[in-house]
């Protein structure tokens, strides 16, 4: 073929829904954070950008999961348990063995990282038990990971009788919450968090397993016919989900010293969230990482501003479900408008 | 007023689409309280007449009186109001309700939105007893079977006082038994002031049947007569095919003999111990009309079936899911190219390697520039028309779409490329492009199976042709210039 | 497939279907006996919610059933929204938006009636919003009502002044002592007002789904949309209407509850979109719409309520989410045994 031919073949073609809607939401986090800035004294300060950034960097990680399930057309409703049960577990793990009259302060003696690594697989037994009633039952997605949250999250409270359990730990236990980059505030949960969204994003635009999941999103009937089994990646997706959960519920516990049952309330929600800020389409086979990451910093404006404007916690969740609620409706008149 | 003698009078009905004249110049009439038949093959324009009908379609000009009067419908429910009810192959009745329920929806009575048992609905009650009294009206329609099912239709349509009901292949699921039932009921429709329209390749049903019958081809209307004036089946053939010149086909040596498929007494819900071989470098041709089995046959053997039997493949036995089947070497192009073969909000680009991601990645990696090229391959290989790669596929033409899903499988590398309609609602150049192709692929020594309900098309191009009805394997023989197409659709029509 | 075999088929199937039929029809009656006995028959040493450590005491099931008032109020209503094969899992939260600004009337001097009929009228314009979402923007209903979920979860914890956690009355300004009457005043039988006029709107919700033309169209859409909407059904104008049914009922159970508590407590409805989804589950409810029993999810939520309460006295507080967890992965796979959309023969 000649080159020009060629060249014109390879031009052209409009923006894509998707990145359409990812320069929007930037759009929509620029304006966001102006106006934060007019609000807020200070806003503006790099010190402040850069505690955007990190502040949420457990929400991000589980955006990561969350965000492949929903371009799939699934939910994962159950990472919020699963941070709570693998934190209390590899406390449990590890407390020294009948050291003290109060049950909640003896465990199984294990060394910290057997602890570590045990805890996790038992996050990955949670993705499985979701993978299988989700990819080989059938089962709506939003049902089972609701049960499965509760399964997760009772767990956690049984472990430690509705508290928690912070005692007669291992010198290692505090180590990963508290390394970072010396002179910064970045530490390693945020460390992790980037490398994750770097591996996450190369995943999603570059490699065979993240095509697979959009065509998986796009066209399930097609995909199948195509070859590609969908119940493995299902699987796979649920898995990995749960894995993500896990660690970050290893770094909460190590960071705070502690296995708290009540930890990460809410968190599956604000995953959810920041998803469908940052674009993600459960109609299927659009959305992003990124988009994702976009999603995370606005929520994080708002939030960070509602601290700033010294705003009650409660409003600022109010707040939180207000940007949520008009993120969705423009989102869907944006659309809309495009196609016609 | 005086009821007409026709209840339907078209005149000069035409319908276009872009590229395509679905309905030239039709012109007929459907007598009142007949039932009247209509025959063609894919393609004579039948569906896309009943479309116009039934307001689904508008017509490009012509016109159409209903009763004496013009009939212009604007949409489905337009024409339903004015009296034409539709039966289509997907059954319309909600499986969780009852008879009654069902026979009853949108049409209730109520009191402060009580539901009321009425004169009204005790008269729509009768009418399905008068027309089946073994379907009880508290029955869940769930219990009923599929020929059950379409008699509530029935009542329904004609407890709403349609004078026109449409049937579209109507026995395609049903039994030997409930056929013999269903045509009491549908000639006693005569005595309830109903007209119906029915389509159906079963030529042995339009005679049972029917009272006068039309015959349409490549969207012209040939002939309509009362059935008492033809003399048989041949001559029902001979105007169904006309005098229509098959582009010739040019006989060839096929190069290997080695057998590459073997299916062993292959049977499903559907398919009827069928057992046949084939030929390395063979293009096949699988004919049969509606409800033939095409479609099931191409499934089991792409592994998305359960079956009995034994299906082998370059000597192996072949595992049942359509991952293990690619990979053995066999690709197919599905029926529905919009929902099953393509991911259409996804680019041209994005499309093409789906079925052989490896060729395209290494250890897991996609690579953007072999990704391009092999998509710019295929877009000069197959001439798909398009201002790029980075196109979505929904934007294409039909026939564009059809090259892009056949990139998709021959980009498998596939030995065996199955075909399921493979020129279904394209234009006339790109059937000839795609036909082409098809050739050319078969030099190459691949294997072609096409499953196809044209007749040209399989005559055009296949060396053998294996005839399907009612999912059994009927006959088989060689193209050829003996090859007599009255026969052929003798045979796939229900003869013997 | 040849006529006789297709016809013994037949048969076999219809058999098991008998059989299947009839387990689908009487299970959850079964289930809830079975609870019963198990918890009567238990050594109740904890807790003293029941008096004299009886399960089967006047006393207990008083209390159980004065307490199980919003969930078999609010199973009922998310059951036919359920049966046309849409969702609402921002109940709880409406419910609890609902209880405060009921509470806060109260508080604030108002009449019973008075509150009751702003409350409702709260509770149909949250349904109004869900409806809008679901409906008319065909935002998928799960993303739809999980936000409205933090919107109004939201609002009523923004009601609820600062530095308290409800609505309730303090030094300043007193709670009127007889808000508790609707919701534990004996009445009848022991029982409330707020109980007796639960099983009157749930009489009502059963005559809407058996004998209604809003009952049928439910199921019809949830069976098949394509056919309903070919019989000429507004689909969109229906569903709609089932979400702002489900808004009042909500507003009941709001009012319900907060008359029982003697305040408005933002948090109260945490956790019943997932004791609804159980009840519903348990009584057979297909999640894929068309089939349903509001009775039969009443007494789904019956069994929550034993579950959480009773098993309350028998086992520490802290296995209340694990023993949910557990019901609800058992509903969910009693409900695939047993309804599974119908093999077409």
């Amino acid at each position: 073929m000649e080159l020009k031919r060629v060249q014109k073949l390879l031009g052209g073609g409009r923006l894509s829904d998707e990145s359409f809607i990812t320069i929007f939401m930037c759009g929509v986090l620029v304006i966001v954070f102006g106006l934060a800035c007019l609000v807020v004294p200070n806003f503006y300060l790099p010190q402040n950008i850069l505690n955007l950034v990190t502040n949420n960097w457990y929400i991000v990680i589980l955006g990561i999961g969350v965000s492949f399930l929903l371009i799939t057309g699934n939910f994962d409703m159950s990472v919020g348990g699963v941070i709570a049960l693998t934190g209390v577990l590899s406390v449990y793990f590890c407390q020294g063995v009948n050291v003290s009259q109060n049950a909640l302060a003896n465990g199984l003696g294990m060394p910290y990282v057997v602890a570590v690594l045990l805890a996790l697989v038992c996050a990955l037994g949670v993705g499985a038990v979701n993978a299988f009633f989700i990819a080989k039952l059938k089962v709506p997605s939003i049902i089972v990971t609701l049960g499965t949250a509760m399964l997760a999250r009772g767990a956690a409270q049984v472990i430690t009788q509705g508290a928690q359990r912070n005692t007669s730990l291992p010198d290692a236990f505090g180590v990963l919450g508290s390394l970072g980059i010396p002179g910064t505030t970045i530490r390693l949960p945020v460390l992790i968090m980037i490398a994750l969204i770097i591996i996450a994003l190369i995943f999603e635009k570059k490699t065979v397993f993240g095509r697979r999941v959009y065509l998986i999103g796009a066209n399930s009937e097609a995909a199948s016919l195509s070859g590609i089994n969908v119940s493995k990646y299902l699987t796979a997706l649920y898995i990995l989900s749960a894995l993500l959960a896990g660690i970050t519920g290893i770094l909460l516990a190590s960071e705070y010293k502690a296995g708290f049952s009540s930890r990460a309330i809410g968190y599956e929600f604000d995953a959810l969230v920041i998803t469908l800020l940052g674009g993600v389409s459960i109609a299927g086979g659009f959305g992003s990482t990124l988009g994702m990451f976009v999603g995370a910093t606005i929520l994080s404006v708002v939030t960070s501003a509602s601290t700033g404007l010294l705003l009650s916690p409660d409003w600022q969740f109010t707040l939180k479900g207000i940007v949520t609620f008009a993120a969705i409706l423009a989102q869907r008149f944006a659309l809309d408008k495009r196609k016609g | 007023m005086k009821p007409t003698e026709n209840i339907l009078e078209i005149r000069a009905l035409v319908k276009d689409f872009p590229g395509v004249r679905a309905v030239n110049n039709v012109s007929f009439d459907i007598k009142r309280n007949t039932v009247h038949c209509l025959v063609g093959e894919n393609g004579a324009g039948k569906s896309t007449l009943i479309k116009i009908l039934t307001g689904a379609y508008t017509r490009t000009s012509g016109r159409i009186l209903l009763s004496g009067e013009e009939y212009n419908p604007r949409n489905t429910r337009d024409a339903k109001q004015k009296g034409i009810s539709t039966l289509f192959q997907e059954l319309n009745v909600v499986d969780q309700l009852t008879v009654e329920e069902n026979l009853t929806l949108g049409v209730e009575d109520t009191t402060f939105g009580f539901l009321r048992k009425t004169d009204k609905i005790n008269k729509i009650i009768s009418v399905l007893n008068s027309i089946e009294p073994s379907i009880k009206p508290q029955q869940l329609v769930s219990t009923l079977s599929v020929a059950k099912k379409q008699i509530v239709e029935i009542a329904k349509a004609v407890a709403a006082e349609s004078n026109i009901i449409i049937m579209d292949e109507p026995t395609a699921a049903i039994s030997e038994s409930e056929i013999e039932r269903l045509f009491t009921i549908i000639k006693s429709l005569r005595e309830k002031n109903v007209t119906v329209i029915y389509i159906s390749h079963r030529l042995d049903e339009i005679f049972k049947l029917g009272d006068y019958v039309t015959v349409m081809r490549d969207g012209k209307h040939i002939e309509t007569k009362p059935l008492t004036e033809i003399q048989d089946r041949s001559e029902l053939i001979k105007l169904m095919i006309g005098k229509t010149i098959f582009e010739q086909y040019i006989p060839r040596e096929v190069e290997c003999p080695d057998t590459i498929l073997q299916v062993k007494n292959v049977s499903n819900h559907r398919l009827n111990n069928i057992s046949f071989d084939v030929h390395a470098g063979e293009i096949v041709g699988f004919y049969g009309l509606v409800g033939a089995g095409k479609t099931e046959l191409a499934r089991a053997i792409y592994g998305l079936d359960e079956y009995e039997g034994d299906i082998v493949f370059k000597g192996q036995k072949l595992q049942p899911s359509p991952d293990k089947a690619i990979k053995a070497g066999i690709a197919l192009v599905p029926e529905e190219r919009r929902s099953q073969g393509l991911f259409t909000i996804l680019t041209i680009r994005s499309n093409v390697p789906v079925m052989n991601m490896s060729k395209i990645s290494s250890k897991g990696f996609i690579n953007d520039t072999t990704e391009r090229n092999c998509a710019l391959e295929y877009v000069d290989k197959l001439k798909i028309a398009t201002s790029s790669i980075e196109k979505e596929a929904a934007k294409l033409s039909g026939g564009n779409q059809q090259k892009v899903v056949l990139s998709k499988c021959l980009f498998a590398d596939a030995d065996l490329l199955m075909m399921d309609e493979p020129t279904r609602g394209i234009d006339v150049g790109a059937k000839s492009e795609i036909y082409n192709l098809i050739r050319r692929l078969s030099k190459e020594g691949k294997t072609i199976l096409i499953f196809s309900s044209e007749l040209p098309e399989i005559m055009n191009i296949c060396d053998s042709i294996y005839l399907l009805y009612d999912g059994s394997l009927k006959s088989t023989l060689r193209n050829g210039c003996e090859v007599n197409c009255e026969k052929i659709l003798h045979i796939v029509t229900g003869g013997e | 497939m040849n006529t006789m075999k297709k016809e013994t088929l037949r048969l076999k199937l219809d058999r098991s279907e008998t059989i299947k039929s009839n387990i689908k029809r009487y299970y959850i009656y079964v289930v809830l006996v079975l609870m019963v006995l198990t918890l009567s028959l238990v050594k109740l040493d904890q807790g003293n919610f029941f008096e004299r450590g009886q399960f089967l005491s006047p006393d207990s099931i008083i209390n159980l059933l004065r307490s199980s008032v919003p969930i078999m109020i609010l199973s009922g209503a998310f059951t036919l929204l359920m049966i046309s094969g849409y969702i609402d899992l921002s109940v709880g939260s409406a419910m609890s938006l609902n209880a405060v600004v009921f509470a806060w009337m109260i508080l604030n001097g108002f009449s019973f009636w008075p509150a009751l009929i702003v409350t409702l009228l709260t509770g149909s314009v949250l349904g109004f919003i869900n409806g809008f979402l679901a409906m008319k923007l065909r935002i998928t209903p799960v993303i739809a009502t999980l936000v409205t979920l933090n919107l109004f979860k939201g609002l009523a914890l923004l009601i609820v002044p600062d530095g308290l956690s409800a609505i309730k009355g303090s030094a300043e300004k007193v709670m009127p002592a007889w808000i508790n009457d609707f919701a534990r005043k004996d009445i009848l039988l022991g029982l409330p007002w707020a109980f007796w006029g639960a099983v009157l709107v749930i009489l009502l919700l059963v005559i809407v789904q058996r004998k209604t033309i809003l009952g049928k169209y439910a199921a019809a859409i949830g069976g098949n949309r394509l056919a309903a909407e070919l019989s000429g059904i507004n689909t969109v104008n229906i569903v709609w209407l089932l979400y702002i049914i489900v808004g009042v009922f909500a507003a009941l159970a709001g009012v319900a509850r907060a008359s029982y508590m003697s305040l408005g407590d933002p948090l109260s409805g945490d956790g019943m979109e997932t004791n609804c989804l159980i009840a519903v589950l348990l009584g057979g409810t297909a999640f894929s719409g068309g089939e349903g029993s509001v009775i039969k999810s009443v007494v789904g939520s019956l069994i929550i309520i034993c579950v959480t309460i009773g098993l309350m006295t028998v086992i520490p507080a802290y296995w209340q989410t694990a023993a949910r967890g557990i019901v609800l992965i058992v509903a969910v796979v009693l409900n695939h045994l047993l309804v599974r959309k119908q093999v077409k023969a």
